[in-house]
């Protein structure tokens, strides 16, 4: 197994998992910047648990992370990251909630004949404008969601970064960028929401 | 998965209550067993550490 390491965290990676890139690296700063040492923490998605093993390596926070495929959760739960295998929310009791919410979605348009076969498909498959899985995210987060609570969202240009927020925004976050990164084809950032169940 | 995993998982498919059954723990947490909902009838597993919450269509 290859092993990387980032910020004193070691990563386990495998051929069949996404291999953590500009985005895993610009979500695992932003989250290291925003979290707070004994927040509950949840990575939504996690792949090889890059972000989550980097941020409990350098924040002492109580960090849980879902992931579907199980070769990704093998790597997650080998990176010391622990992980439940689900779909987005689908495993948590009504009334689990948490302090801040990592999600790196998969957000790239696909039309039906650009899927890749197996499970790392749904590391990219955002649907046909990028925005299914961020969406779906959106509209079901604040449920999970403290008062004040956080959600960090990588999101690329080639998703579109405004509908994302205007999104966000119908549901009740209060929306701001925090970082962003020019890769050669696409931008990517770091949306921060904060919810406010007064905004509602 | 560590046993206080137990407080914030429920059924995927009806939200409701699981049981838990450990075939293997170390000092640490649970290696395998199941957690099962007696309303949907429906085992999830835990192997190698990871809970399997993913509905019976999903997991493979």
């Amino acid at each position: 197994m290859v092993t990387i390491t980032y910020r004193n965290a070691n990563i386990n990676l495998d051929e069949q998992v996404y291999d953590p890139a500009e985005d895993s690296y610009l979500l695992a700063d932003v989250a290291i910047d925003n979290a707070k040492e004994g927040m509950k923490v949840l990575e939504v998605g996690a792949g090889t648990g890059f972000v989550s093993a980097v941020l409990q390596e350098n924040v002492d926070v109580d960090l849980i992370a879902t992931e579907i495929s199980p070769i990704a959760a093998t790597c997650a739960r080998a990176s010391g990251v622990e992980v439940i295998r689900t779909d987005m929310f689908t495993c948590f009791k009504h009334g689990t909630m948490f302090d801040l919410i990592l999600f790196n979605p998969p957000y790239l348009p696909t039309s039906e004949d650009e899927k890749v076969p197996g499970w790392l498909n749904y590391a990219f498959d955002g649907g046909p404008d990028g925005r299914d899985a961020v969406n779906r995210f959106i509209d079901e987060v604040p449920e999970y969601l403290n008062n004040n609570g956080m959600v960090l969202i990588l999101i690329s240009s080639l998703t579109g970064i405004e509908q994302v927020k205007e999104r966000m925004k119908a549901c009740g976050f209060k929306v701001e960028t925090c970082d962003s990164d020019n890769c050669f084809f696409e931008e990517l950032i770091v949306v921060k929401g904060t919810f406010r169940e007064s905004e509602l | 998965m560590k046993k206080d995993l137990m407080d914030i998982l429920a059924c995927p498919i009806c939200k409701g209550d699981l049981v838990l059954n450990i075939s293997k723990e170390d000092e640490k947490e649970i290696i395998s067993g199941t957690l099962y909902c007696s309303k949907c009838n429906e085992y999830f597993p835990i192997e190698d550490g990871i809970p399997n919450m993913l509905p019976p269509e999903l997991r493979e």
